[in-house]
């Protein structure tokens, strides 16, 4: 953070100490402990909304997944059977084997295919806010909405087809064939994950200040250096976030499958939160539902935790 | 049911009913959450399959013979048609009962056949075998795209792969659920059979990739003019009739694979009440299902729904219903869809079986060998 910033964030959060107070008080309440009672005080709403809303249920989910619950019944406690199961399961592991794809084959393109926008629209482009605000529309576009519009651009007569037809390519059966259905999924993840990145990546890109540009051209430096020795480094914590948050969504994706496929034919779209879904509420067992969320937990945690270690190991060596 | 709602109010002032809609796909989950969180309605309206699952559960009440002026529930099940209430019955009581029990009959497109130089009675397959010679003349193929399909299995819900695989099974003399729901038989040989014919049927006469049925509109290829034939309800009448086809159609038995030996399936929808309320309320409960079944030629008229009592065929409206007989002819041959605590989880390992056959080409034994380990995996933990 520039000195600047940290300057004008530490004015903000500094209470005025009024005139006419005790020595004494303002020695008991000095100014480290006001400044850490005045950001406890600030984030206590939001501390209760979370430990209500996301930790209660996630100990309780850690909880159940030690547990036989039918939801009728109350929970019955077997240990780690249901963890035990799940890795002996073939539909749990088809399931995991089916996000892993979804999560490797959607992340990845995102991050070229949205750097590569938000660099083109940091440029003086034509009507540059028009088609930002165009590239952006499947961001805010209801994911039930976008399931069913691409549900019928893929149907044999749909556009998709259509377009391919043109190029002299048959009719392809997307969500009706298991070798073709979650690449059609993957594909509608990368349309909508894509512009919402590149305005994550067009704000970092805004944020590199313009004097190092100005200094590389006066060296010498061609577009490619420049963005390869200035604009990429210096990406490097945005890059970080649009990965690790990317991976997540990824995921946790859940409504696209859920409305397009159902998890079919054949599961060959069954990510893990749909078959959590079905087996929590379709099955009613909670129990190894819950186990199967713990392990997406710690799927997630791990994945995040080796990415930032990895993205900051050159900074710690530094 | 607004109707017999503001009729029942007219009888029981004192009475009232907050009818809470759900769309049927997503009845079975918020049910069942509701109940288990204790906010469970007083009556439950759900498809009959999940009674079994309910009624393990301990959350059905033994409906009330008061109320229904009866004796004893043999008194009730001989108001129904032979095994009519089967689904809502447990251990000699009664749960539930149906406002609906649908036989599946053949419908047929008439201008489809026509133009095929058909007739819709007289060339109506009876056997699988005249299904499979009809697809020839009714499939139209223009390049590479299917334009109408001659007949197509489902495959938008699991569920409704069941209905017609279950018949297939039982047609080949198999079952797939012992008669305690305990065992569950995806791959005998009559299964694999059943399998086996559905992908012929399906490569003569369907395409099954070009199809736009959804859980919420399953008979739309039919309305589209997509197939010629189809299988499904006696409720699916009044959207026929109000679509393109209009009167326009024939209904046929289910096709058979030896007419000698009739083999079809009858599911349903049937109302329970939620044994965690008042007693007091539960009386009322039964109460107003006793006079909401009451007018069983009502569900007829209104809503194309059979409701399995003795005598139903005997009404004038199901005198004009369109092909009521052939619907009646069907139920008469028909076996309840499976029952048992884990229906969901067998309708899935059957769908993923159909799939891996019909999509990917897995050999019918090898997939249902599949779909038998994985629900013996379910049933062992």
């Amino acid at each position: 953070m520039y000195p600047e910033a940290r300057a004008v964030k530490l004015a903000w959060t500094l209470p005025t100490v009024r005139p006419g107070r005790s020595i004494a008080r303002r020695g008991r309440w000095n100014l480290a402990r006001r400044q850490a009672a005045f950001g406890v005080a600030i984030i206590l709403p939001t501390l209760a909304v979370l430990a209500v809303f996301r930790f209660l249920p996630m100990l309780q989910a850690l909880y159940l997944s030690v547990t036989a619950y039918d939801l009728v019944h109350p929970p019955r406690f077997v240990g780690w059977a249901n963890f035990v199961s799940l890795l002996h399961d073939p539909l749990f592991l088809k399931s995991a084997r089916v996000s892993v794809t979804y999560v490797v084959c959607s992340v990845v393109p995102v991050l070229p295919l949205s750097l590569g926008l938000a660099v083109l629209f940091n440029q003086s482009v034509f009507v540059k806010n028009v088609l930002r605000s165009a590239i952006f529309m499947p961001v805010v576009m209801p994911a039930v909405v976008m399931a069913v519009v691409w549900t019928f651009m893929y149907q044999q007569d749909g556009v998709v087809n259509t377009l391919l037809g043109f190029l002299g390519i048959d009719p392809i059966p997307w969500l009706r064939s298991s070798a073709t259905a979650l690449w059609a999924v993957i594909l509608i993840g990368i349309w909508r994950a894509t512009p919402y990145y590149m305005v994550i990546f067009l704000a970092g890109l805004q944020a590199i200040p313009a004097d190092y540009y100005d200094a590389a051209k006066i060296d010498g430096a061609g577009r490619w250096g420049t963005f390869r020795y200035i604009t990429l480094p210096l990406l490097k914590p945005t890059m970080l976030l649009v990965i690790v948050m990317n991976v997540i969504v990824a995921m946790k994706v859940f409504a696209v499958p859920m409305i397009m496929t159902g998890g079919g034919p054949a599961d060959s779209t069954r990510v893990l939160p749909l078959f959590i879904y079905q087996t929590a509420f379709e099955f009613f067992d909670m129990g190894r539902a819950a186990a199967m969320s713990v392990f997406l937990f710690v799927a997630v945690m791990v994945f995040s935790f080796v990415q930032v270690r990895l993205f900051t190991r050159g900074e710690e060596s530094r | 049911m607004k109707e017999l709602i503001e009729a029942y109010k007219t009888v029981r002032p004192n009475v009232t009913v907050n009818p809470v809609i759900t769309s049927s796909g997503d009845i079975n989950q918020k049910l069942t959450v509701a109940l288990a969180t204790g906010t469970g309605p007083d009556i439950m309206d759900q498809d009959a399959s999940f009674y079994e699952l309910y009624y393990a559960k301990g959350v059905l009440e033994p409906l009330n013979l008061d109320v229904f002026g009866a004796k004893s529930y043999d008194e009730i099940i001989a108001r129904y048609t032979p095994g009519g209430i089967a689904a809502g019955t447990f251990g000699g009581k009664v749960y539930a009962l149906p406002y609906q029990g649908n036989s599946m009959s053949l419908f047929i497109n008439n201008k489809a056949f026509a133009a095929a130089g058909l007739d819709p009675v007289k060339d109506a397959p009876r056997t699988w075998d005249d299904m499979k010679a009809l697809g020839p003349k009714l499939k139209i193929v223009q390049g590479t795209r299917t334009v109408q399909k001659a007949f197509d299995f489902p495959y938008h819900s699991p569920r409704w792969e069941v209905q017609m695989f279950q018949p297939l099974v039982e047609q080949f003399g198999g079952k797939l659920l012992s008669d305690d729901g305990k065992t569950v038989y995806l791959n005998s040989p009559e299964a694999v059979k059943a399998l086996t014919l559905w992908r012929d049927v399906t490569k003569a006469t369907g395409d099954p990739k070009t199809t736009l049925n959804t859980p919420s509109n399953p008979n739309q290829d039919f309305i589209d003019g997509r197939t010629a034939m189809w299988v499904t309800g006696p409720w699916a009448t009044s959207q026929i009739r109000q679509s393109a086809i209009k009167d326009g159609f024939t209904v046929v038995s289910f096709p058979q694979v030896n007419p000698a030996q009739p083999h079809t399936i009858v599911y349903g929808w049937m109302w329970g009440v939620n044994k965690a309320k008042p007693a007091a309320q539960k009386v009322v409960a039964w109460d107003f299902i006793r006079f909401v079944l009451s007018k069983p030629d009502e569900w007829l008229s209104k809503v194309a729904f059979v409701q399995p009592v003795k005598g139903v065929n005997e009404t004038a409206v199901a005198k004009n219903f369109p092909f009521f007989d052939a619907h009646m002819k069907d139920v008469a041959t028909a076996s309840w869809y499976i029952r048992s605590e884990y229906t969901n989880e067998i309708s899935q390992a059957i769908g993923r079986a159909v799939e891996r056959t019909v999509y990917d080409g897995v050999d019918p034994k090898a997939s249902l060998d599949q779909a038998q380990a994985e629900i013996d995996k379910i049933l062992k933990y």
